[in-house]
């Protein structure tokens, strides 16, 4: 039981880190571009169409841009991870909670990706793959600095204690 | 397994070390010269099989013996091209297949990527005495490189020679037959039985006659009729005669090499699966099967048979039909596992709002080195993992399990059967992650400490002269 509570609330024994408050902003610009999009096509729309639907389209497009933009920043702040001795672990999750134990020996490679919106806040994703896909660690929003260093701290720990499968 | 080595090994072979060289890699070999000959027939029985009844009625029996005879001769053309440049070479810890004419292709397969090798006879291949030889390799797409066909004295030195490399076999010198134990057969009247109590035989009779009622009018019957009904007929009986025919003779041995499982009636297959690579295993009690009290077990071998569709409806039976008391011994020789009293805990009784039907079911627990999940309503399944197997460990809760206070514990595995421990309660869910967690740990450093135990000879005893 003790170790229930070393994995569930975060105390002493396990170092929890939370990723960066800019992916917050970036998770954030997701949403209100998909959001304008959508309701700039609904006006656009209602040059050609003589009733009021894309108006009432428009209009819930914005309420769900509004509530998943609450969520959004809800989710993005559960997101943690910690290095132990032997494995990375990764939780998130705001309805779905999730967990992950992933072995360092268990990686297969280390992937550090970043898109244009991420580059732009200097973030990256860290993914560590392992050979059964369900068990991907993915890290988003790490600083680059940090995203580099998490990379190599893994895969010189992947390399050191590799044992195939 | 043995990377380490491994990597040196590769490194050593194409360091510009000439002795070291010579040793490694050796002559470049063909397929037996029957192969085109059999390839050509094959890719006949294809053409034939696809034009077959169409092609007859509208070319009449002369023409079309003519355009067959054309294509058997390009086929026999194409056949020796290809056997005249494809070619196979162990280098180093690698087996390498060179083919093509126009487009040359070189595969180099690492030798520690490799899962299992059959050996496969369709039944041309075994009235000639040859024999397929197919390498199934993890991330792999489909079963790597079949090589076919070489003779069968061959095949199996070939088998022994590459797992020997591999890793498989501990200090066996090659050329040296592996001492063979047998471990089970199943008897083949309960093959036979135990397919006529499946869902697929009894729809049999119904398949018969939606395929046989086109014919119900028929005023001429020619051979062209006659030949259409039957192939209908064939799509209908086929998948229970294919099961049985797969079944039949179906017997374990294991050697050092881990277990090889030989079963068939007109094509037999010989698979060798090395102990380590298996990475669960499904036990399932079908529901017609319940009264007789007799189960399935398949096992999951990473990479095998997942992409082979033909294959993969066989590939990973471990035993077509069993009772829990002659598969007990057997599960516990392939895993060490106890499957009359498997250490399970059921779920919490509140599970039953989230899995009215499964509740009574749904269990899990673990041993030193398995883990176990037990699951489902009218066909009751049990998932078996080696803990030294497990790629991850998950805790995931949805919205309703939080309400509940029950969480889900996944064990994944790099196969395609996970553990899944559902409905758990939250508490000993997360204290069930963090023990597989430091158990499956455990379990890996104890295979590795064995394993390096085993293969402190040096691997070049194994290694050809």
């Amino acid at each position: 039981m003790t170790q229930a509570l070393a994995l569930e609330p975060s105390p002493d024994t396990i170092t929890w880190r939370r990723v960066s408050r800019r992916l917050v902003v970036i998770e954030e610009l997701q949403v209100l571009a998909s959001t304008v999009v959508v309701v700039a096509a609904n006006l656009a729309a209602l040059l050609f169409i003589d009733n009021r639907l894309p108006l009432f389209v428009a209009a819930v497009a914005i309420a769900i841009g509004l509530v998943s933009a609450v969520l959004v920043a809800r989710s993005v702040r559960t997101w943690r991870y910690a290095e132990r001795d032997d494995d990375l672990l990764v939780r998130h999750g705001l309805f779905l909670r999730r967990l992950s134990i992933v072995p360092y020996a268990r990686m297969q490679f280390v992937d550090v990706t970043a898109g244009p919106l991420e580059r732009l806040f200097g973030l990256a994703t860290v993914t560590m793959h392992t050979a059964a896909a369900a068990s991907d660690a993915r890290i988003p929003g790490l600083p680059s600095v940090e995203a580099a260093r998490l990379r190599d701290r893994l895969s010189s720990l992947g390399d050191a204690r590799s044992e195939g499968l | 397994m043995s990377i380490g080595e491994a990597v040196t090994s590769t490194s050593t072979a194409e360091a510009p070390d000439r002795e070291i060289t010579a040793t490694a890699v050796e002559p470049r070999q063909r397929l037996h010269p029957v192969t085109p000959l059999l390839r050509g027939l094959h890719m006949l029985a294809i053409v034939i099989a696809v034009f077959s009844w169409q092609g007859y009625q509208e070319l009449g029996p002369a023409r079309w013996a003519l355009g067959a005879l054309a294509v058997l001769v390009a086929a026999l053309t194409v056949a020796a091209v290809s056997w005249l440049t494809t070619g196979y070479q162990i280098h180093g810890r690698e087996l390498r297949i060179s083919e093509g004419l126009l487009w040359r292709r070189t595969r180099a397969i690492p030798l520690e990527r490799l899962q299992a090798v059959d050996v496969v006879r369709p039944l041309l291949a075994r009235l000639t005495g040859m024999a397929e030889l197919r390498l199934e390799v993890i991330g792999a797409f489909r079963a790597e490189a079949p090589l076919a066909y070489l003779s069968l004295p061959v095949a199996t030195r070939l088998r022994e020679h590459l797992l020997s490399l591999a890793g498989g076999l501990d200090g066996l010198t090659p050329g040296q037959r592996p001492v063979e134990r047998p471990v089970h057969s199943v008897r083949n009247g309960r093959v036979l039985l135990a397919q006529l109590l499946t869902p697929h035989t009894w729809f049999v009779p119904v398949g018969l006659v939606v395929a046989l009622l086109p014919y119900q009018r028929q005023e001429v019957w020619n051979l062209v009729a006659v030949g259409s009904m039957l192939t209908a007929m064939v799509g209908v009986v086929q998948v229970p005669i294919r099961r049985i025919v797969d079944d039949w003779h179906f017997h374990i041995l294991e050697d050092s090499a881990g277990l090889r499982l030989y079963h068939g009636l007109l094509s037999t297959r010989s698979q060798t699966v090395p102990r380590q690579r298996i990475q669960a295993v499904g036990v399932t009690w079908p529901l017609m099967w319940r009264p007789l009290g007799w189960l399935q077990v398949r096992m999951d071998v990473a990479g095998y048979g997942a992409h082979d569709r033909q294959a993969g409806m066989n590939a990973g039976v471990l035993l077509p039909v069993a009772d829990r008391e002659t598969a007990h011994p057997v599960l516990a020789e392939v895993l060490g596992a106890h499957l009359l009293a498997p250490p399970l805990t059921p779920a919490p009784t509140r599970a039953r709002w989230l899995a009215p039907l499964r509740y009574r079911l749904l269990a899990v627990g673990h041993d030193r080195d398995l883990v176990y999940a037990r699951d489902g309503w009218l066909i009751q399944r049990l998932v078996i993992t080696p803990l030294a197997r497990a790629q991850s460990v998950r805790v995931v809760q949805g919205p309703i399990q939080r309400l509940l206070r029950v969480a889900d514990v996944h064990v994944d595995t790099a196969g395609r059967l996970h553990v899944v421990g559902e409905h758990r309660d939250v508490d000993e869910a997360y204290a069930l992650a963090a023990t597989l967690a430091s158990a499956a740990r455990a379990a890996r450093a104890r295979e590795m400490g064995a394993h390096h135990r085993s293969t402190s000879a040096p691997t070049t005893n194994t290694s050809p002269t």
